[in-house]
């Protein structure tokens, strides 16, 4: 009797969830793919490092640190681009996409002199 | 008037340049002058067969009784002679300065000594022959009796003349030619301290010896020397190739035994003339380094296709070794052959050990690659062979890591983490580095500009 119902309520749980994400608006949900796909990324790089070893560790932190970062400004994009934000509600989307590839560049301008 | 004086201190001059050349020295090992001891002005004549082959090749001797007031082997800090031979087991003192302690220094300055002792030797003789590592039987009347390899004789019947064939392994220290016949010996046997890794047995008893007083009754106790442990003669090798003799018999030496023949009890065997000559000759040869004296010259070491010796070698370099080592054949230098000559590259222990090889002429190469750790190493050359001087020869050099821009331009290893930073949107080549901070500065100042501008 317990455990039904604690597997109907994560099932309910779940199906709410997944129902309030399915009306987020669509350039959001196209950046959250954007982390996604840059935190696999890191995850993959850490797995073969721990395979194959640390040796160029100089690449190995320019390659991680480059999915984190870009991971870190995508957030920081969606949360500037995010409408329901009262925070952010005077800055225009283009002002930051714009900050969003400046900082990219710089960090890969970064990366790139330590990928070695 | 200046002229017969001139003449006069020219000839002096020129007397002494004789002396000059006739000592030893690095480049000609064998000894020159010997200084002869002896108990007796008749063992000259009783022991001339040995002293004659010695004069034969060359060396010079002085003969002295042991308590000669005038014996000196040190005059001025400097050694008189190149070895030594004490043919006086019952000497209590020597004469003039001459003592344990001089006896020591000279042989711990290099040179060579052969030292006979006999039943009834005095302390003088047993505290050299302790120095040396050699003990003799502590009981003075106890000489080396053996009921079942004594030489028959029809003369002697207490079995204390003894055939002796039981000779070390060793074609350097006593010659290519097998000595077939055994050797006579007649004196007190010794013992040697098992720790001692640098004295030898020459001449070893049989099983069946043991030392013992044979005009007294057999004590209770068994005897403390018997069997193989005792040794007849014994020689040390010390490591700055002084060579030492020591035998437990003066009769070994004499004219009668060298002529006399021997047939071993037991043995059917009668041979004509014993074995003592060529046994005492031969070992004579080695004692004096007229054999076996090696030296190592030219090690040098080169990065593989260079020929100059590099300051400093780089890890994972290849590079190639190469030492000759020469060997005195009594008259001249020659090549020493041998397989067994081994190299170390050595940092507290040897990350590389390998074995040389040689082209027949004396050189000794090889070639490795430097080990995948940084430091200082040293190349060390360690030859220790029996009868043969030893060779201890090391010249360091330090290896560094690879410089910064020694690696490869792209890591293979690296690959998948400059696919991961490019697949993050960095599209920018090392070369063209500049140019994109440029052009990323003018980025920058245009969106500032624009986005600005509303």
């Amino acid at each position: 009797m317990g455990k039904s119902a604690t597997t109907s309520d994560v099932h309910a749980l779940f199906h709410s969830l997944r129902s309030a994400y399915a009306a987020t608006a669509n350039h959001l949900k196209i950046i959250d793919l954007y982390i996604v796909f840059a935190i696999v990324t890191a995850v993959i790089q850490v797995a073969y490092m721990a395979i194959v070893g640390s040796f160029p560790f100089n690449s190995f932190l320019s390659g991680v640190l480059s999915c984190v970062g870009t991971a870190v400004l995508a957030v920081s994009l969606r949360i500037q681009v995010n409408k329901d934000n009262k925070e952010f509600k005077d800055l225009p989307p283009e002002r930051a996409f714009a900050d969003f590839v400046l900082c990219n560049l710089v960090l890969h301008l970064v990366i790139m002199n330590f990928l070695g | 008037m200046a002229a017969p004086k001139f003449a006069f201190l020219l000839l002096n001059l020129i007397s002494i340049l004789p002396l000059l050349v006739s000592s030893f020295s690095v480049d000609r090992p064998t000894d020159r002058r010997i200084l002869v001891l002896l108990d007796d002005l008749s063992l000259k004549s009783s022991h001339s067969l040995f002293f004659s082959s010695l004069k034969s090749r060359g060396f010079d001797l002085d003969f002295k009784l042991a308590d000669d007031p005038a014996i000196a082997v040190k005059r001025y800090g400097q050694y008189m002679y190149d070895g030594l031979i004490l043919l006086s087991p019952s000497t209590e003192r020597f004469g003039g300065s001459l003592d344990v302690e001089g006896v020591l220094d000279f042989v711990d300055s290099g040179h060579d000594l052969i030292v006979a002792a006999d039943a009834n030797a005095s302390d003088l003789i047993r505290n050299i022959a302790a120095e040396c590592g050699v003990d003799f039987d502590e009981d003075p009347s106890a000489v080396v009796v053996d009921h079942s390899s004594y030489a028959v004789s029809e003369t002697e019947g207490d079995h204390t003349l003894i055939a002796a064939d039981d000779f070390i392994q060793s074609d350097v220290i006593l010659g290519n030619k097998k000595i077939e016949a055994p050797v006579l010996f007649k004196g007190i046997g010794h013992s040697l301290n098992p720790a001692n890794s640098m004295v030898l047995k020459a001449l070893s008893a049989s099983p069946s010896s043991y030392s013992t007083n044979p005009s007294s009754k057999l004590s209770s106790q068994p005897p403390s020397l018997y069997g193989t442990a005792i040794s007849l003669v014994s020689v040390v090798q010390a490591r700055n190739a002084a060579r030492i003799m020591i035998s437990g018999s003066l009769d070994m030496f004499s004219n009668r035994l060298f002529r006399a023949g021997v047939q071993k009890s037991g043995s059917l065997n009668k041979y004509e003339k014993s074995g003592n000559e060529q046994f005492i000759t031969e070992l004579s040869k080695w004692i004096f380094h007229e054999r076996g004296h090696l030296k190592a010259v030219n090690l040098r070491h080169n990065k593989v296709g260079e020929s100059e010796e590099p300051s400093m070698y780089r890890i994972n370099d290849d590079l190639e070794f190469s030492v000759e080592i020469f060997e005195w054949s009594g008259s001249s230098w020659v090549p020493h052959v041998s397989k067994d000559v081994q190299v170390q590259f050595y940092m507290m222990s040897p990350y590389v050990l390998k074995t040389l090889s040689t082209n027949g002429k004396g050189l000794y190469h090889t070639s490795f690659k430097v080990p995948d750790v940084y430091g200082v190493f040293q190349f060390k050359v360690e030859y220790q062979k029996l009868g043969y001087t030893s060779l201890s020869l090391s010249k360091q050099i330090p290896v560094r890591p690879f410089k910064h821009n020694e690696y490869e331009r792209f890591i293979t290893t690296a690959f998948p983490y400059y696919g991961a930073s490019f697949s993050m949107g960095n599209y920018v080549d090392v070369s063209t580095k500049y140019m994109i901070e440029l052009q990323m500065a003018g980025f920058f100042i245009f969106s500032g500009v624009y986005l600005y501008n509303k």
